[in-house]
């Protein structure tokens, strides 16, 4: 397999997702090739909306930028079991529910600040059902785990060396890349 | 065979291009013999075969992760540590190449040129005489029919050609070597080291020796390598060659002489046994995509397939004169097998060096090596353990909630978190007779070998070794003020060490060992074996440094008595 077209083509294709406009994606298909699970144009918009409200875009980049949730499908379709796959997809159509319920409409039209209450009222446990629950919780570590291990990131905040040179066993404390 | 049989010669062929194989090509090549190098994988070439290797994290489609359908079909792959995206083109999966697990056991390979020495740890010990005096000593296994002097010069030439990073340490059960500079200890290291050293007599840190060119010398210049740059990415192959494989060192090395023939994808059906000549005459091969069956022939043959499979070529090469297998007359053949038992870590924090951290990659830890049972037996059990000591610090975020204040925690400086230690200990196993690799009756690999059976298992003297490693560094963690000290035992199924030995012993009497102090068959002088499966004790040593030395030696030995005729 050839990784590096692999992630290429997957900019690629988040890239071409984003000039399309977003009434369209209603019975659009997902931008991504998945081969496990069945994800349509508008639950990717969703997901999208869900992982730019967890890290948002200020004056650094946001999860947006990095394409965290066509990671997080990607990662839910090739490396979740079955039946954590099933209750991925069973907790994102309870998501849009309990989002109707909540703020009587659906999370991507929502604003950003009443996106962001949703996500806290989750995160305070507050009568969260337990697919809701857990889909954030998986969804919020994906996005996490796109953001921190993208390349913006890497090398921009963490400052990571593939070839770091030398070793030290004991420098003074400084702010420093730790993952290198 | 018959019809598409074709007839090739050689002087030596070597089975198997790996951590040993790789010597027995250089040694013979480099003293003019025509050697044919067989292996039953695929060519990895030094530097070209490394699709991975400048690869950066944020390139890997699932972040190193292997994906669930791959980890479900090959479950035992699956727990080894290394088989990870960015390594896992040089490891054999479950599915492609089965063996029957009487008792369960992770049996990890990598079938290519250079074998596991692309993706092996790369520590690199010396034995002592309290490891090769321990089976007579202690009255297990059969006596070992070498010293440490025998194996000694010959650990010296290996390592100044492999290159090893080492301390001179000074300690007896730890012989000092050829070392290339050590890397530096951390603060909690040195601390630990002074606290265990002031208060238990015999017990010591070190800098634990490794296979890293921390300053080439002109041997490494010429090999083509160059320093070790502390990426500590080693599995995925070096591109500056700063750790020792095959691929990089020997089996160039002997390229360059143009005497090495290099076969990939040959698998080795058995060694061929001449009953009248009364002795081997060649190597039976199958071509792995063509299924053509062809036989080479050569004056003298070494095994280095890795322990199983040189265990498994010896037992399925049946002649008149050996129907159970090659040399084995007394039925020993693929018994007293034995590993390193992996399953006991201790984890703990130190909340001194608040100031202090380390910076870059180091490819070793500290590493303390066995004190139990060394002068004398002390202990309700046999032997005793070594130990890795590693350190280090990671930085902590809060990574709670989301949105603008879960944004800033994430780009802001990160805290470091209080310094981790750990321990991990490698246990000497006792070989017994029950623990044997033996052939399946029934089931065969489709190139007609029967496949392997595995039916090794811990004892209660593993048991006992795992208290006494939890009670005693438990003991030393508190008495360096290190706090929540975490014992664990992984459980793990034996192999998951990736150090099984034995099945083909050395040993002074051919009635209870197969091989002589020279690592030839006692019934079959042209037929060496220096692999894991020669061992007759496992030690507490990584092993692959004492396979380099035995090949180098055994080696040496074979051209002396192929020069006077004697084989």
């Amino acid at each position: 397999m050839d990784r590096r077209l692999s992630i290429k083509t997957l900019f690629i294709i988040s890239a071409g997702a984003a000039l399309l406009p977003s009434c369209s994606q209603n019975d659009a298909k997902s931008s991504l090739s998945l081969k496990n699970i069945r994800i349509d144009g508008k639950e990717e918009t969703l997901l999208a909306a869900i992982s730019k409200t967890i890290i948002p875009k200020t004056s650094t980049p946001g999860a947006g930028d990095v394409s965290a949730h066509l990671f997080a499908l990607m990662m839910v379709d090739d490396c979740y079991p079955p039946d954590a796959q099933d209750k991925f997809l069973k907790g994102m159509n309870e998501f849009e529910d309990f989002s109707k319920k909540k703020l009587n409409k659906s999370f991507v039209k929502s604003t950003s600040a009443e996106r962001e209450e949703l996500l806290q009222s989750i995160e305070d446990k507050k009568e969260i059902p337990g697919n809701v629950a857990s889909f954030y919780n998986s969804m919020r570590r994906l996005t996490l785990q796109a953001y921190t291990t993208s390349e913006y990131y890497l090398t921009q905040v963490q400052g990571y060396k593939l070839v770091p040179g030398k070793f030290q066993g004991c420098v003074p404390v400084k702010w420093q890349a730790k993952y290198g | 065979m018959g019809d598409n049989k074709q007839a090739t010669s050689f002087d030596a062929i070597v089975i198997g291009s790996g951590m040993s194989g790789g010597w027995a090509a250089k040694e013979f090549c480099e003293k003019g013999l025509k050697t044919l190098v067989l292996e039953r994988g695929r060519d990895v070439v030094h530097l070209k075969d490394y699709p991975t290797t400048n690869m950066m994290p944020w390139e890997f489609k699932h972040r190193g992760e292997i994906p669930y359908e791959i980890q479900k079909e090959n479950p035992v792959v699956s727990r080894c540590y290394a088989f990870r995206e960015d390594a896992a083109h040089f490891f054999v999966k479950d599915t492609e190449h089965p063996y029957v697990e009487n008792k369960p056991f992770d049996w990890i390979r990598g079938y290519q040129v250079g074998g596991k020495s692309i993706m092996w740890a790369r520590q690199t010990q010396r034995w002592s005489d309290f490891d090769f005096e321990g089976p007579a000593r202690d009255g297990f296994a059969v006596d070992w029919p070498i010293r440490y002097k025998d194996l000694a010069p010959w650990y010296s030439y290996v390592e100044k050609f492999a290159g090893i990073s080492g301390n001179k340490d000074g300690l007896p059960n730890l012989p000092d070597g050829e070392f290339l500079p050590p890397l530096e200890l951390s603060c909690v290291e040195n601390y630990f080291k002074e606290i265990v050293e002031k208060n238990y007599k015999g017990r010591n840190v070190i800098y634990a020796r490794c296979a890293h060119l921390t300053a080439p010398q002109p041997v490494h210049l010429e090999q083509g390598r160059g320093q070790c740059q502390n990426r500590n990415l080693c599995q995925r192959g070096c591109p500056f060659g700063g750790y020792y494989n095959s691929n990089s060192t020997t089996i160039p090395w002997a390229q360059r002489t143009g005497n090495m023939t290099l076969r990939p994808f040959s698998v080795v059906h058995s060694i061929i046994y001449d009953d009248e000549k009364g002795k081997a005459v060649g190597a039976h091969v199958i071509d792995s995509k063509t299924k053509e069956s062809i036989e080479y022939y050569a004056p003298v043959i070494f095994v280095n397939a890795g322990a199983i499979n040189t265990n498994l070529v010896l037992l399925n090469s049946i002649s008149k004169c050996f129907p159970n297998g090659l040399g084995n007359e007394n039925g020993l053949l693929g018994k007293y097998f034995a590993f390193h038992n992996y399953r006991a870590r201790i984890s703990a924090q130190y909340d001194g060096f608040k100031d202090s951290t380390t910076e870059g990659g180091r490819p070793t830890s500290a590493y303390i090596p066995r004190f139990r049972n060394l002068h004398k037996q002390e202990t309700d059990f046999l032997r005793g353990y070594a130990c890795t000591f590693g350190s280090g610090r990671r930085p902590i975020r809060n990574m709670d909630g989301s949105g603008e204040s879960l944004k800033k925690n994430l780009i802001s400086k990160p805290e470091l978190g209080a310094w981790g230690v750990g321990s991990q200990m490698m246990g000497e196993t006792i070989p017994k007779e029950t623990n044997h690799v033996s052939l399946d009756a029934n089931q065969k690999d489709e190139w007609g070998i029967p496949l392997i059976k595995l039916s090794v298992d811990y004892d209660d003297n593993d048991e006992k070794m795992i208290k006494d490693f939890f009670e005693q560094y438990t003991e030393m963690f508190t008495k360096a003020g290190f706090t929540d000290i975490k014992p664990s035992d992984s459980k793990q199924a034996p192999g998951l060490d990736i150090h099984e030995m034995g099945g083909v012993r050395m040993g002074n009497d051919p009635t209870t060992s197969l091989l002589n102090k020279w690592n030839q068959l006692h019934n079959c002088k042209n037929v060496f074996v220096t692999d894991g499966a020669c061992m007759t004790s496992t030690s507490t040593q990584n092993p692959s440094l004492t396979y380099m030395a035995m090949t180098a030696r055994a080696a040496d030995y074979a051209i002396s008595q192929l020069k006077k005729g004697e084989l």
